[in-house]
């Protein structure tokens, strides 16, 4: 399974948070930085969770919190390459169609 | 004619009443001596009377004992031309009358002429009173009686010394009779202890033997006295089928205990070929109704459980109702009609139970009704709290558990419990046992052991994620709000740990997570809604959506909490997807 690592980077128009491995409680308060850090930025911002093998509550809760951050600023906030672990905790929380959800930035900027 | 008694070498020896000390002595010693040689009244009473006769030298002697409740005397023993065994007086009527009330020697020197003396006898019998003689028999508490003897037989009164002398001779008299009647007493008591006995051993073998090997029935009866009004029993049917009963007769005692036998043979008897248990109570019911005494009723559950579907059917008559538990929730089955004896005509409903992943509980209100401090009964929830605290145990040693239990407060009522369980034994697997400190970045190391182990179990990935999920959920859940553990923290204490236990029982799964941080208050702990966005509770939704049961209880001591999560492997997680 791949290690932990949250990277930021710059794609054109947004900005991309890339996880991967396992996003549990020990490390999503960095995972939760990581975000608001790229909301902070002013821009658009993009999660790619094509990574996450696991996601538990504490990395929703991150999620969640960037995006009602997200819109409290009238900014984009999308989930992108979103991995069947991922997706099936984001049904079961019944966050689906709270998210945007597409399958590459590419995607969320031609929609 | 008064002389000082002791009486000195020179009395005349025709006189004995004179002789002196030493022949008094020496009398009272043979007398003592006779009395002791039985604790029977009858044989020891007359011969001694007779002796006193002749030793006071008087025409008449009479003993007269007092019956406390009717405080009457009656003669039981008399020797003398008059037989008057049986005659009673009234304490403080008449000369013995007033030796007991007053507890003092009375003396009459001319009866003819005296008021105190009651003079109905001699008028009926002849018989002429001239002197008497009366002494109580005196004890610690009071008098028991009196003994009186009449006229000496030269004629003369009785004097001072005579009176002295019957009051010692009263002395090993009142002895012996408070003896005899300590012993008649306690030989009662051992005889009562001994028929009580008698009478519980042949309950007792009423009540059907523990079956060895995997019998789905155990029972336990504890009478609240030696005797007991609860009874159950259970049997094979010629179809493998096996019918049980529990009841609780009204009301305690020996009439309770009578009927029971016969009760519990008509329930056996009636059971052997009835339909289905509500044709069962009723056939039991009419029959009760014609011959039970007015006011009497029996409570009662019958049931017929079959092995091959694991399924009972029940039919209470006013029993306590009967508690179904699959580990995680009780199920409450009340009565489907009216106590038998009391209406001909009722009519009893049954209901089907699965039992295959549960256990049934049936128990008289005795069971409810043990008290806990000086007035509290334990109650329904009580006795709930004692099967959730020894739920991990065989039944065997849980019933042994929960009697103990019960004991160990007041039984006020006879108490039966009868458990219906398949028997688990090695049905029950452990799929995985680790116990590791309470810190998130444990967590997945924790999380790899679960999936290899449900991988194990061939169990489908996406079931297999939901699972780790949850269980990951629960134990995040108690490193963050048990043990308090502050977010980003990556230390923990090494002693706060959590254990967990995987089990699979034929097609469920368990888990068990403790932990040892303060009880938690599980009336609290609530999934919230799922459609609702919010951070908070989402770890306790996916608990709440993914397993088919969950619970959680503080464990005894304050310290410490047990979460308890169940999931069927087929069936349902098919609808629930």
């Amino acid at each position: 399974m791949n290690e932990n690592t949250c990277v930021s980077e710059v794609c054109g128009d947004y900005v991309l948070v890339r996880l991967s491995g396992e996003v549990d409680l020990s490390w999503s308060q960095q995972v939760r930085r990581a975000i608001l850090d790229a909301l902070g930025d002013g821009g658009r911002v993009g999660v790619d969770l094509s990574q996450v093998g696991y996601i538990d509550s504490s990395g929703i809760a991150a999620l969640v919190e960037g995006l009602q951050n997200a819109r409290s600023h009238n900014r984009k906030f999308v989930l992108v390459a979103v991995s069947d672990a991922a997706m099936a905790v984001l049904r079961l929380a019944r966050l689906d169609r709270v998210f945007s959800i597409f399958s590459d930035l590419d995607a969320a900027r031609s929609a | 004619m008064n002389a000082a008694w002791p009486a000195t070498a020179c009395v005349p020896e025709h006189d004995p009443v004179r002789h002196g000390g030493r022949r008094a002595l020496g009398f009272l010693a043979d007398l003592s001596q006779a009395l002791a040689v039985s604790l029977d009244l009858r044989t020891t009473l007359e011969p001694a009377l007779a002796r006193i006769l002749d030793f006071m030298q008087a025409e008449a002697a009479s003993l007269f004992l007092l019956d406390e409740t009717t405080n009457l005397l009656e003669c039981r023993v008399c020797v003398g031309p008059v037989d008057i065994v049986g005659l009673k007086v009234a304490a403080g009527q008449g000369v013995v009358g007033r030796a007991v009330a007053q507890n003092a020697p009375q003396r009459i020197d001319d009866a003819r002429n005296d008021a105190r003396v009651n003079t109905r006898v001699d008028a009926e019998t002849g018989f002429v009173t001239r002197a008497i003689l009366c002494v109580p028999l005196a004890t610690a508490q009071g008098p028991l009686g009196a003994i009186e003897i009449i006229n000496r037989r030269d004629g003369g009164a009785f004097d001072e010394d005579a009176a002295e002398i019957l009051r010692l001779i009263a002395a090993p008299m009142a002895l012996a009779i408070n003896n005899a009647r300590l012993a008649a007493k306690l030989a009662e008591q051992q005889r009562i202890r001994r028929e009580m006995a008698l009478a519980r051993s042949i309950q007792k073998s009423l009540l059907p033997r523990r079956r060895r090997g995997r019998f789905p029935l155990i029972g336990v009866n504890l009478p609240a006295h030696e005797i007991s009004g609860d009874f159950y029993d259970y049997f094979e049917l010629p179809d493998q089928r096996i019918a049980f009963f529990i009841g609780d007769i009204s009301g305690k005692g020996l009439d309770a205990a009578f009927l029971m036998v016969r009760v519990a043979s008509l329930l056996r008897f009636s059971g052997k070929d009835a339909s289905t248990p509500a044709a069962w109570l009723s056939e039991v019911n009419r029959e009760l109704c014609n011959t039970l005494q007015h006011g009497r009723f029996v409570c009662a559950v019958v049931g017929i459980y079959d092995r091959g579907t694991r399924c009972a059917t029940l039919a209470s008559a006013g029993f306590p109702p009967a508690l179904r538990d699959d580990g995680i929730r009780f199920e409450e089955l009340p009565a489907d009609g009216p106590p038998l004896g009391i209406l001909a005509e009722a009519e009893y409903g049954e209901r089907q139970v699965d039992l295959a992943d549960a256990a049934l509980y049936l128990f008289s209100d005795g069971a409810t009704d043990v008290r806990e401090g000086a007035r509290d009964r334990l109650g329904s929830d009580g006795l709930r709290g004692l099967i959730r605290r020894h739920a991990a145990l065989a039944p065997e040693p849980r019933l042994r558990a929960l009697i103990g239990e019960l004991k160990r407060r007041k039984l006020v009522d006879d108490t039966t419990l009868l458990l219906l369980q398949e028997p688990r034994g090695s049905q029950v697997r452990e799929l995985l046992a680790l116990r590791f400190p309470a810190a998130p970045i444990r967590m997945r190391a924790v999380r790899a052991a679960l999936r290899t182990a449900l991988d194990a179990e061939d169990v489908a990935p996406e079931l297999r994620d939901r699972l780790v999920l949850a269980v990951d959920e629960a134990c995040t859940n108690i490193i963050r709000h048990a043990y308090r553990h502050q977010l980003g923290e990556d230390t923990c204490d090494e002693t706060d740990s959590i254990a967990l236990r995987v089990t699979r029982e034929r097609d469920r799964l368990g888990f068990e997570l403790r932990d040892e941080a303060p009880c938690v208050d599980a009336a609290r702990i609530k999934p919230r809604d799922p459609s609702e966005c919010r951070i908070g509770g989402l770890g306790l939704a996916f608990i709440d959506a993914t397993m088919d049961a969950w619970y959680i209880e503080g464990l005894p001591g304050g310290c410490g909490n047990r979460l308890i999560m169940h999931k069927q492997l087929k069936a349902k997680t098919e609808s629930d997807e």
